[in-house]
């Protein structure tokens, strides 16, 4: 029998405020242990926990842009547990009033998973487990999280890949978090069962918990989906279980089983009160939104006409695509300035991190200018990219690099002159390009190229070239 | 129900206060006092989640949560002082196997 996934993600994302989410401490990150702490984070018996706005604005911001409706009148609960990762036993969570509720994530392909709930709460401590103790660090204890429930409408491995990539640059367009996964600020529990392809019924499911990383999700899966569907077609029966998956050799293994689930004791947090938002706030927020990536990539690629994988280089990187817009805006090509982004700025950018922050050392605008000498055939793509490698190395302007000499010869009327020249000084090879030898057309380009220093427009001369003989 | 004088202990040495017999017993009727003004909560609200959310139910404004501004935080000293520490850690018995 073939089984079909059925698959659901629970997403904590870290918030990128400045300090965790009831009390002043900063959330950076690292930081010798126990240093970001305070009497309230630590559990301190009478410390009492008061709510960070900008937690709350920034789960908003997460909401709307993941077409969530906004509960405004929300409320904190207490889920109770007894580890030491929580110096407090329980962790101010939300239970039956999350912020946000019933939004999508959408994909490329137009599928929708949807989103079930969005809710706040406070990350836990950091365990080291070394010898005969477990040592406690407590500067994450605290940070504020969202956890973004999807409702299982994932079905293969590669949809997770796309569910969570999509995510990620969801928040960091919106500016609410880094998602970085190797660095924890972004951990998926990803829950999987399997059904008879074609049955409407749920299987039982396995959850995989804290994976961090992509890879070790798409993983993961299909190792979860081969252990179950073998259990499935040997007529036996999942057990609801909890997972834990191994990086090394690849496999899930069952951390606990449903017999020992644990009862939260879910309760109202009674320290902090009922939070009541007006609606001209969550407006506010929802205005403030940018285009989401994938307006973005689909305006490019339909719109702006422009290649579509080039598009998708560089749609992922949100400082990128505003640097993009403020050359366009300023009169250059679209093509032609995401073609020098690709080719020429984003080879100077060595990491994932260089390119998020496109911190290249001229403006778009600046860009532009040279971008239009290009776009006019004042100049060609290889001095194009040569003088724009010259102008992110120096911060300076298009001036300081091509003067009104460079320029000469290369608008279209003195690139014709120069096209008869070289056809005039070149008989042999015409007769050779006409009698069929494509390559004889190189003895021309030679020419120009030495007439205009390398300057000329080889397609374009090609074309006049091509219109003369 | 009533808690014991051996319960007030274990819950002293875990919060590492010092009783002598005499404060314990003294605690164990003042905690019963409390358990008791609990059960009388309890027996108002029936136990329900929704009924505790409406006793205490009182609202914030929004506009009067947090700003989200860096406080100095505990010096590391102060934050492990009821510890013997492991390198700035707070060390528990090994929770894993
Ligand atoms: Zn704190």
């Amino acid at each position: 029998m073939k089984y079909e996934l059925v698959s659901g993600f629970e997403t904590h994302v870290e918030l990128a405020t400045a300090t965790k989410i009831f009390c002043g401490c900063t959330t950076a990150f690292g930081g010798e242990p126990n240093t970001h702490c305070c009497p309230v984070c630590t559990g301190q018996p009478g410390a009492l926990p008061v709510l960070n706005k900008k937690a709350v604005e920034f789960a908003i911001r997460a909401g709307l842009a993941t077409h969530c409706e906004i509960n405004t009148v929300t409320h904190l609960d207490r889920k109770n547990y007894c580890y030491p990762d929580l110096p407090k036993a329980y962790q101010i969570s939300q239970f039956d009033k999350p912020l946000c509720e019933h939004g999508y994530v959408e994909l490329e392909s137009g599928k929708k998973i949807r989103i079930l709930r969005i809710h706040i709460e406070e990350d836990a401590g950091k365990l080291v487990h070394e010898r005969g103790f477990t040592l406690i660090d407590y500067n994450r204890g605290g940070v504020p999280l969202i956890e973004i429930v999807s409702e299982p409408d994932i079905s293969s491995p590669e949809e997770a890949r796309e569910y969570v990539e999509k995510l990620q640059l969801i928040m960091r367009y919106i500016g609410v978090s880094d998602c970085k996964m190797q660095e924890g600020s972004m951990r998926c529990d990803v829950n999987i069962s399997l059904r008879p392809e074609g049955s409407e019924k749920l299987g039982t499911r396995t959850e995989i918990k804290n994976m961090n990383s992509i890879a070790h999700i798409e993983k993961a899966m299909r190792y979860e989906y081969g252990r179950q569907a073998e259990i499935l077609s040997g007529g036996g029966k999942v057990e609801q279980a909890t997972m834990r998956f191994d990086e090394t050799t690849g496999e899930t293994s069952v951390m606990r089983t449903k017999e020992d689930a644990q009862d939260y004791r879910y309760f109202p947090e009674p320290d902090i009160l009922t939070v009541n938002i007006p609606q001209s706030e969550v407006d506010r927020i929802k205005n403030s939104l940018p285009e989401l990536p994938l307006e973005k990539l689909r305006r490019y690629i339909d719109v702006l006409h422009l290649n579509a994988q080039n598009a998708r280089l560089i749609y992922k990187y949100k400082a990128a695509c505003d640097w993009f817009e403020e050359a366009v805006a300023a009169g250059a090509s679209p093509k032609n300035t995401l073609n020098l982004i690709v080719g020429t700025v984003f080879s100077r950018l060595d990491t994932e991190e260089d390119k998020e922050k496109f911190d290249v050392g001229i403006s778009g605008a600046q860009a532009a200018e040279l971008i239009k000498l290009l776009d006019g055939g004042k100049i060609n793509a290889t001095l194009a990219q040569m003088t724009l490698a010259k102008m992110l190395e120096t911060g300076d302007g298009v001036e300081k690099f091509i003067s009104a000499e460079d320029m000469r010869g290369m608008d279209d009327g003195e690139l014709t002159r120069l096209c008869k020249e070289a056809i005039a000084a070149n008989p042999q090879a015409v007769a050779d390009y006409k009698a069929g030898k494509e390559k004889a057309i190189f003895a021309l380009y030679g020419y120009l190229k030495r007439a205009t220093q390398g300057k000329a427009d080889v397609q374009k001369a090609t074309e006049i070239i091509k219109s003369l003989i | 129900m009533a808690i014991t004088e051996k319960e007030i202990k274990t819950l002293a040495r875990l919060a590492r206060l010092d009783f002598d017999d005499e404060r314990c017993r003294e605690f164990s009727g003042e905690f019963g006092e409390i358990i008791a003004f609990a059960d009388r909560i309890n027996a108002q609200v029936g136990g329900a989640t929704s009924d505790i959310r409406e006793v205490g139910g009182r609202e914030i404004a929004y506009g009067d949560l947090r700003d989200d501004e860096v406080k100095e935080s505990l010096l590391n000293e102060k934050v492990l002082s009821n510890v013997q520490s492991e390198g700035g850690f707070f060390p528990v018995r090994r929770v894993v196997k």
